[in-house]
């Protein structure tokens, strides 16, 4: 921060440097305002720091992951992770709940999946289907003309889906998708065969160049894994666009170990400004703004409302909605050895990454003639290619033997990952817990997770089809289908996709913010991430997370301009 | 998050999770069925802890990666990691053995780490080199290494029994795992990718090319095996 600035309140405050509060510097800044966006995390450069194409066998254990880098050591997640030192959280008895933290610039989106397929009609109208849940106060066609943006904003690319509930992009909004590889083909042509559709994915990864003269990104170069980050721009993350563009303007400011305690107010119940801990030096500021954005990501925005305003209510909580309708999307993973793939002539697979092709769901109709045993629905991403064979498909021998049998083995083995939609239950929330506070004397959030019935009947389904397709291509199955589903399920928050404890709804009885992710309560204070969904649908958060905030970003730089905060 | 790293990497700590039965090796693939030991040593009692040391930490400098933790096996362990991973892995017409590229420390290297996973490793390793030169002694009144080479190999056939029993099971455990950390410090190397045949690593501009001719034919074939229709 220069000299001055700091006695100069800014327009908008953005908690939050990840999709959300990325999308918000770029448009409020575009739109004139000057923001000052505080991150908890420290100063990230992808150019200095992502090691793209160094070897695993250059990093220490091979590049293993560990509890210090659960995903892997060349994971662009730094500084964070599961655990986060002196910034614990709980879980409530019978729980057991995981809480991913990135703390650096860009957030998640600098190793995120990268799958982006937009909601459909149903996703935003769950109750008036099947009577679970609650509707959201906005529709499909509300939110389209965002994803047509945001998907040119980002880079997409795919194809057309063709589905029921899975809109279609216009043509103009998509770059082209990458040729399937070999097991994706025979996974393609396996399934369709049984009537279960494959589609090519809707990644955002750049196939084709975007030019821009503050951060121009290249097209992939088909090598290295997205998980590491981008130096060359191709995968969508902030630190290499919306942020550099929105700085470009000379209206952002960023502040980076900015620990955000607290939203301030004033009588009136308006916001005024935040508190933040210095993580460096552990010294409190206050810093003031017109307006105050939240984009800290679903339970950090959940966690500082409730430790703001009124003490053990929280501020915007009137309709006691706040830190309750936690879900996440549940997961399970099925692998085969295929023994057709074995010894496969080899070429180069790695592609743009991660899956070119996937499962979209496929059972609307089913679903509504009552003859599945669950609401909702769920897809399958997935995965094979060449690579070091897991122990699991290689025989017990030794010597020579075992030298040929990693020959054939390698890039005969499948995987298919399920993504579903899980309801909001009342046993499952978040909350303040009152004997725990992190190192700077923050009090912490406790959570509660318990899958429902819904979701424990999806995963035996996605099971029972997994494994159907798997048999079909004369595959030996890896996964063990006598075990219950519940002991397959991904831990809550283990998905990534945690959403819905600060809801947006039709009324302030029901809800915590409006539409426009508005707090009902506080008039200048808006919630862009997560935390505002309604339900969470199957299909990956982060397009529509950027496509609301987009929207919200706009209202609030209208509402500037209409006087709203003068 | 979408599948990706994470997934493979949850599906190798779920493999590690599972009881031995299925994280062993399949029981139909095995072809290793040495004759029955006629006397089998005691698997050996707890390994000394690991001198207190610390790992890599949340935020190591991804530019320049190194190890930070200091190796710990004995010059007479790291002799017997290195005898097994050339018996293990060794030279042929398309690769050298596994000693030779360094396999020996990177097995050390992963033992050492204060990491939970690896030090529950590091128990079965441990214990497993002391075992083979137990079961020597018993049986030939000979530590492992200074066995002849066709007794030494008799000895691994008898850990690669689909079903072992009794005093054999951790035997049997220490011999998958040494496989396993043998073959993923191997086949990460520039020089295990080669010997698979891996290609990739490549930044190559443009479209991805996709599935070369010889490997399209390759599916072609497959698919009419199982009779399906191309997609």
């Amino acid at each position: 921060m220069t000299p001055g600035q700091e006695t100069a309140p800014a327009d908008v405050i953005i908690v939050g440097s990840g999709a959300a509060g990325g999308m918000a510097a770029y448009t409020l800044t575009k739109a004139g305002l000057r923001c000052l966006m505080l991150e908890a995390g420290r100063d990230y450069d992808p150019q200095a720091e992502v090691n793209m194409l160094a070897p695993e066998s250059d990093a220490p254990l091979r590049g293993s992951g560990t509890p210090d880098k659960p995903f892997g050591y060349f994971d662009a997640t730094v500084d964070g992770g599961w655990e986060v030192t002196g910034e614990p959280y709980t879980s409530a008895p019978g729980s057991d709940f995981k809480w991913w933290r990135p703390r650096m610039l860009g957030g998640r989106t600098n190793h995120w999946g990268r799958h982006v397929p937009r909601w459909g009609a149903y996703d935003f109208k769950p109750f008036s289907r099947d009577g679970l849940g609650v509707d959201w106060p906005i529709s499909y066609d509300d939110v389209a003309p965002f994803y047509d943006r945001v998907e040119k904003m980002i880079g997409v690319n795919g194809g057309p889906i063709g589905l029921e509930n899975h809109p279609d992009s216009p043509a103009e909004c998509l770059m082209p998708p990458p040729k399937p590889r070999i097991p994706e083909m025979l996974i393609k042509a396996t399934a369709e065969s049984m009537g279960i559709p494959v589609r090519a994915a809707h990644t955002a990864v750049l196939t084709r160049d975007m030019p821009d003269p503050v951060a121009p990104r290249a097209a992939c170069y088909n090598a290295s894994p997205c998980t590491r980050g981008c130096t060359i721009g191709a995968m969508f993350q902030t630190t290499t666009s919306f942020l550099p563009q929105a700085k470009a303007t000379g209206k952002l400011t960023v502040q980076t170990d900015a620990m955000v305690s607290r939203v301030l107010t004033d009588k009136a119940g308006r916001a005024t400004g935040v508190e933040y801990v210095d993580r460096k030096t552990g010294m409190r500021h206050e810093v003031k703004a017109k307006a105050v954005v939240l984009a800290a990501g679903t339970g950090e925005t959940t966690r500082l409302l409730l430790n703001s305003g009124t003490p053990g209510r929280g501020l915007a909580n009137s309709s006691g909605e706040l830190g309750r309708n936690l879900t996440d999307s549940t997961g399970a993973s099925f692998t085969a050895y295929i023994p057709g793939l074995a010894g496969r002539p080899r070429y180069n697979e790695d592609g743009i990454g991660g899956q070119h092709i996937y499962i979209p769901f496929w059972l609307y109709e089913q679903q509504k003639r009552g003859e599945l045993d669950f609401a909702r629905g769920y897809h399958f991403e997935v995965w094979g290619r060449f690579g070091v064979p897991s122990s699991n498909v290689l025989p017990r021998v030794w010597g020579a033997d075992l030298k040929k049998a990693v020959r054939q083995a390698s890039g005969a083995t499948i995987g298919m990952a399920l993504r579903g939609e899980m309801i909001p239950n009342k046993d499952t929330y978040c909350e303040i817990d009152p004997g725990v506070k992190d190192r700077f004397g923050i009090p912490v959030l406790r959570f509660a997770f318990r899958f429902s019935q819904h979701e424990i009947n999806q995963v035996a389904h996605g099971r029972k089809t997994a494994h159907a397709i798997f048999t079909r291509m004369g595959g030996r199955i890896l996964d063990d289908p006598t075990l219950p589903p519940e002991k397959i399920m991904a831990a809550g928050g283990e998905i990534i996709h945690e959403l819905g404890t600060a809801r947006m709804g039709a009324d302030k009885r029901s809800s915590v913010v409006d539409g426009y992710g508005q707090a009902w309560d506080v008039d200048n204070l808006a919630l862009m991430d997560g935390a505002i969904f309604a339900s969470g649908a199957h299909k990956n958060p982060t397009l529509t997370i950027l496509a609301l905030a987009l929207r919200s970003s706009e209202r609030l730089a209208a509402r500037f301009k209409s006087g709203a905060f003068a | 998050m979408t599948l990706s790293r994470r997934t493979t990497m949850q599906w190798m700590m779920a493999a590690a999770a599972l009881p031995l039965a299925r994280l062993a090796p399949e029981a139909g693939a095995a072809v290793g069925e040495g004759a029955p030991l006629p006397v089998v040593a005691d698997w050996p009692g707890p390994v000394p802890p690991l001198p207190p040391t610390r790992g890599y930490g949340r935020d190591p400098t991804l530019m320049e990666p190194k190890v930070v933790w200091p190796l710990t096996l004995t010059p007479a362990q790291r002799a017997s990691v290195d005898l097994l991973a050339d018996m293990i892995l060794p030279a042929d017409d398309v690769s050298p053995g596994a000693a030779k590229l360094g396999i020996g420390a990177f097995v050390d290297e992963w033992i050492s780490a204060p990491y939970p996973a690896q030090q529950t490793d590091r128990t079965l390793i441990l214990g497993g080199l002391t075992w083979l030169d137990r079961q020597g002694e018993a049986q030939y009144r000979k530590p492992f290494a200074a066995l002849d080479a066709k007794t030494r190999g008799g000895l691994l056939e008898t850990l690669c029994t689909a079903a072992p029993t009794g005093a054999m099971a951790m035997p049997v455990r220490f011999m998958d795992r040494m496989r396993g950390l043998l073959v993923l410090g191997f086949y990460t190397l520039p020089e295990g990718k080669a010997d698979m045949g891996y290609i990739g690593d490549q930044p190559t501009e443009g479209p991805y090319p996709g599935p070369s001719q010889e490997a399209l034919a390759h599916l072609s074939a497959l698919l009419a095996t199982l009779k399906l229709t191309p997609a």
